[in-house]
């Protein structure tokens, strides 16, 4: 029998506000541990929450960019239970009234992954264990988070890869969150079931928690995926549960027993009043939030005559769509920008972090003026290419580097003189040519460019030199 | 006993009868003498209380001017947080627990150099009607060391009852300031929800509890009041006084006034504090104010609707007690869970536990509608009873408990009968009301009673006026100094 | 009615041990005071939806940072610690 996936997944965002959700610590990653903490945060008694307006603003802003209602009345719920990381035995969330409900994301293949809620809560802190002693950090505790939770739309591991990216690309560009996957900042739980092709019953799901690289996403999903075709194939069922992924092995297994099944007591926060957001409030966020990377995509290609995958390559990161678009201000063909992007400036960012960071020396205004110049036909395209390299280098301007002379370009006359005298100095290639080696004119053209510093034409000269040599 | 002992003892510090340290060093004295008796105090704080009044001595001579509470030696219930200064709720659980942080009250009251004698007794997490259930024993009532103070706030009320300070700051969620208070022949008013930080007290039920002051005199009650009160960026629910200081309105006339009794609140109260109570209204009619009579039937739901409530969120307020960041930790164990498990049962006490147990049960799953939901839902039309009462009346007058003190180990033995005590007290928490409960005489043993006012929102004025009004007309009649404490 | 599951299950969930001789009068003890606390299904009304006790909303902090807590004060009530951590060790 064929068998279908069936997944959905929790999304866990931290937001990039300065201070935590409930008070006013920072909310820096990668500190000393215990050192970003305040009673607030470490639950001392007596303490209470104050509500860090950013965050809500922050999570509105993220279910506007995904199509959600955003409700006019919410409030805070506790989530009630014991761990070690979270100090108030409680975990301040949403319940039964989300900031956000009934959004959704579209792919590529035209899908809509629907979102049933986007709500607000608290991070807990971090354990380490070391030789079975528990070292507890609340560094990390009361960090704001959205958790994003979609219906279980999603089909195979392609759709839950694009619809990780497309969320982690939205919620950058909104500037809501960086959504590091590798130090913590996004998080998934993965839904994953199976089902006969054809059925529309929901088989029973198993959760796969803490999912931080994409990568590894997929290959639990497949192994998932695997594991309850084959029991169910089998004649055995697929238990609910909740389960971790083990990289190393690329197998999934059980994290507690149904003894430790946990009844959470959701009730009221009692310290907390009613969050309430007028439609005024809403439009105002609305106005804040960016061009989307989609819709940069559809623009790129239908205005700006991009390829699909250029657009996609170009529309991934924020810093470097607006590199782009200003650089491309005034531009003929904006393509020939993203070439030198894709090209000469990719090349220097090999981590997709260094792409997200953008950290170049040259500035959107000096790109768009070495582009003007191939555009007026001033300088070639070769001159243009090392220029940049050089620009890259010293951060320098275009004019640094190229010349009024190399801007004058080179007459018929200079070309042939310094074709003739490419010939002249370059005996042992002409003498190769001349016994049929072809290509041994590529280095007499070569020296035409050098000395040329780039402005001769290449094909010209070319077929300057083989008329001298009498080929 | 119109004028209060913080108006005398301030002018006193003022006009060099004496000073600071000297009053200070009185009161310290006598807490030594009485607190064997007592119990009041589980923490006396000598060097903060000399260093404070130190300061104030120099003040006075340099001739600055002191504010109401400068100068006046007092005391905090053991549940509001002293920075350095143990702070453990009468609990094993937070034995040894230092706060680095000070409550917004006592940051408030330190800043104009109130002088802290020390920490006062309390039933354990303030989950007791006698406080009993603390873990250094319970409080002695001043009029008869053989009988309970009341509680939770006991020790403040033992204290002030027998003038080992001046006047205290005690916690009421479910009548914890005016039942003590009542047992102690003096006053305690709980102010509405919102208008004193809870920011640093240490939470029992977050939506019931509200600090407040416990006095002598009205007078004193209203001073400490205004100081005490107004919004706390901290405290979400913080919205603070609203109005004048209650101070200037104390002795207002209260011809026409409205007081509202209702039925339900005499349903069950023993008859000495029935009589004292019919007496109160006949004091009022010759003050020239009106006497209603109506009806409050939900009211007979307000106890049970408030364990279920106030349990549920302390089910949830105490989960943080796991000895890890602060407070006790076992001994022994295999694993941290056993750690956790262990500490809790070890540290917390029998009613502390109930209580727990209790409130994770009303909000479980299957049970959650049958109890938090519904109980929530009937705190609605509770709150909406007063709402209606309020159009027809300016204050309600109520007694504060339906009997006197009772004898030391007689409420331990049955929760149930314990919880009853607290049916005149729970529904003004219920629906965030003030309430100030005030001497009204004495019953047969000689123990005092108290009778409650209670005001709309955010009408401490209008109770204080006629509480004051009450206690100027009746005078000595109900208010007697106990054998203890220091006498000036 | 409350049973000794009942009991067991709400005792797991508020990390609190019952002995197993306890359990018997726990469970009697919780079922008087649920039986009290049942009372309130005698009412013949419904209630009304209750929102807040003062009826408050927006209470909101800006996202500006004050310093924390120096490390030693954080961990100064701490019953054990190690290396800037609070510490619980595997078994006592």
């Amino acid at each position: 029998m064929q068998y279908e996936m069936v997944a959905g997944f929790e999304t866990h965002v931290e937001l990039a506000t300065n201070t935590k959700i409930f008070c006013s610590c920072t909310t820096q990653f990668g500190a000393d541990s215990n050192t970003h903490c305040c009673p607030i945060c470490i639950g001392l008694p007596g303490v209470l929450p104050k509500l860090n307006r950013q965050a809500v603003r922050y999570a509105i802003m993220a279910g506007l960019a995904t199509n959600c209602h955003i409700a006019n009345i919410s409030k805070m719920d506790r989530k009630n239970y014991c761990y070690p990381d979270l100090p108030k035995a409680y975990q301040i969330s949403q319940y039964d009234k989300p900031l956000c409900e009934n959004g959704y994301i579209q792919l590529s293949n035209g899908r809509k992954i629907r979102l049933n809620r986007i709500h607000i809560e608290e991070d807990a802190g971090k354990l380490i264990h070391k030789r079975g002693d528990t070292y507890v950090d609340y560094n990390r505790g009361g960090v704001p988070l959205i958790e994003i939770v979609s219906e279980p739309d999603i089909r195979s591991v392609e759709e839950a890869k694009e619809y990780v990216e497309k969320l982690q690309q939205i919620m950058r560009y909104i500037g809501v969150s960086d959504c590091r996957m590798q130090e913590g900042s996004m998080r998934c739980d993965v839904n994953v079931s199976v089902r006969p092709v054809g059925s529309t019953e929901l088989g029973t799901r198993t959760e796969i928690k803490n999912m931080n690289s994409i990568t590894f996403i997929g290959r639990a999903m497949e192994y998932e995926f695997a594991r309850q075709v084959d029991l169910i194939e089998s004649g055995g069922e697929v238990e609910q549960q909740t389960l971790r992924y083990n990289d190393a092995e690329n197998t999934t297994s059980p994290m507690r027993g149904k003894e430790d099944a946990n009844d959470y007591r959701y009730f009221r926060d009692p310290d907390l009043v009613t969050i309430s957001v007028t439609d005024e409030e809403i439009e105002e966020l609305k106005a804040k939030i960016p061009e989307l990377p989609f819709e940069k995509v559809e623009r790129y290609v239908n205005e700006l005559g991009l390829s699909e995958k250029d657009a996609a390559n170009i529309a991934k990161y924020r810093n470097i769509a607006e590199f782009f678009e200003a650089a491309s201000e005034g531009v003929k063909n904006p393509k020939s920008v993203s070439n030198f992007i894709i090209g000469q400036i990719f090349r220097r960012l090999e981590t997709e972090e260094d792409k997200e960071n953008f950290d170049i020396k040259t500035t959107p205004e000096q790109l768009c003026e070495l582009v003007k110049l191939i555009e007026a036909g001033k300088i070639k395209n070769n001159l243009a290419k090392s220029t940049l390299e050089k620009m890259l280098d010293t951060g320098k301007p275009v004019t640094e580097f190229v010349s009024e002379s190399d801007m004058a370009g080179l007459d018929e006359n200079a070309l042939a003189e310094l074709c003739k005298k490419a010939v002249e100095s370059n005996p042992k290639a002409v003498e190769d040519f001349k016994k049929g080696k072809q290509k041994a004119v590529k280095s007499l053209v070569g020296f035409v460019m050098k000395e040329s510093r780039g402005k001769a034409d290449a094909a010209a000269a070319e077929k300057i030199i083989i008329e001298i040599i009498g080929g | 006993m119109a004028e209060g002992m913080i108006t005398r003892f301030g002018r006193m510090l003022r006009d060099k009868e004496l000073s600071c340290t000297e009053l200070t060093e009185k009161y310290l004295t006598q807490i030594e003498q009485a607190n064997g008796d007592l119990n009041a105090y589980v923490k006396v704080t000598p060097e903060e209380a000399l260093k404070t009044a130190k300061a104030v001595d120099e003040k006075i001579a340099k001739g600055e001017e002191l504010s109401a509470l400068e100068g006046i030696p007092m005391t905090l219930k053991d549940n509001i947080s002293t920075k350095g200064i143990e702070t453990t709720c009468c609990s094993k659980i937070l034995e040894g627990y230092k706060p680095i942080y000070n409550a917004t009250v006592w940051e408030t009251l330190r800043n104009s150099n109130a002088v802290l004698l020390g920490k006062t007794n309390m039933d354990e997490f303030a989950m007791g009607s006698s406080s009993e259930t603390s873990y250094f024993g319970g409080s002695a009532n001043p009029h008869d060391i053989t009988r309970v103070a009341g509680g939770s706030s006991g020790g403040v009320a033992s204290a002030v009852g027998g003038n080992i300070a001046v006047y205290g700051l005690g916690s009421d969620t479910g009548g914890s300031i005016r039942q003590p208070a009542s047992f102690c022949g003096i006053v305690g008013l709980k102010p509405t929800y919102g208008a004193v930080s809870r920011f640093g007290l240490i939470a029992y039920a977050s939506s019931f509890d509200q600090i407040g002051p416990i006095t002598t005199t009205v007078e004193d009650a209203a001073i400490v009041y205004d100081a005490i009160s107004g919004y706390d960026k901290m405290d979400s629910t913080s919205r603070g006084r609203v109005g004048d200081p209650t101070v200037n309105s104390l002795k207002n006339d209260i011809k026409g006034m409205k007081i509202g009794i209702a039925d339900e609140y005499l349903d069950g109260v023993n008859d000495d504090v029935r009589a004292l109570i019919e007496k109160a209204c006949a004091v009022y009619e010759s003050l020239g104010a009106q006497i209603v009579r109506f009806k409050l039937p939900s009211l007979k739901y307000a106890l049970p609707v408030y364990y279920i409530l106030a349990c549920a969120e302390a089910s949830s307020n105490l989960g943080r007690y796991d000895g890890i960041r602060y407070g006790y930790r076992t001994s022994s164990y295999n694993d941290i869970n056993e750690m956790v498990c262990k500490t809790r049962s070890e540290g917390f006490g029998a009613e502390v536990q109930r209580r727990i147990l209790l409130g994770t049960y009303v909000l479980s799953a299957g049970y959650y509608d049958a109890y938090y939901k519904k109980a929530q839902n009937l705190r609605g039309s509770i709150v909406n009873a007063f709402k209606a009462a309020f159009e027809s009346c300016d204050v309600i007058l109520a007694p504060t408990v339906p009997m006197t003190a009772f004898k030391k180990g007689s409420a331990v033995s049955d929760p149930i009968q314990t919880y009853l005590t607290d049916i005149c007290t729970v529904p003004v928490n219920i629906a965030g009301l003030p309430g100030v409960s005030i001497p009204c005489g004495f019953d047969k043993d000689n123990m005092p009673v108290g009778m409650q006012l209670i005001g709309n929102t955010f009408c401490e004025s209008t109770i204080l006026n006629a509480a004051w009004q009450y206690e100027n007309a009746a005078g000595a009649d109900v208010f007697r100094q106990s054998a203890y404490g220091v006498k000036l | 009615m409350v049973t000794r599951e009942d009991v067991i299950n709400i005792a797991r969930l508020s990390k609190l041990y019952i002995a197993e001789e306890d359990l018997d009068e726990m469970t009697k003890a919780m079922a008087d005071i649920v039986k009290f606390a049942d009372t309130i299904n005698n009412a013949s009304e419904d209630g009304v939806e209750f929102d807040n006790i003062n009826n408050l909303s927006n209470a909101f902090r800006e996202d500006e940072v004050v310093p924390s807590y120096d490390r030693d004060e954080i961990l100064s009530n701490a019953n054990d610690t190690d290396e800037g951590h609070f510490l619980v060790r595997k078994r006592v």
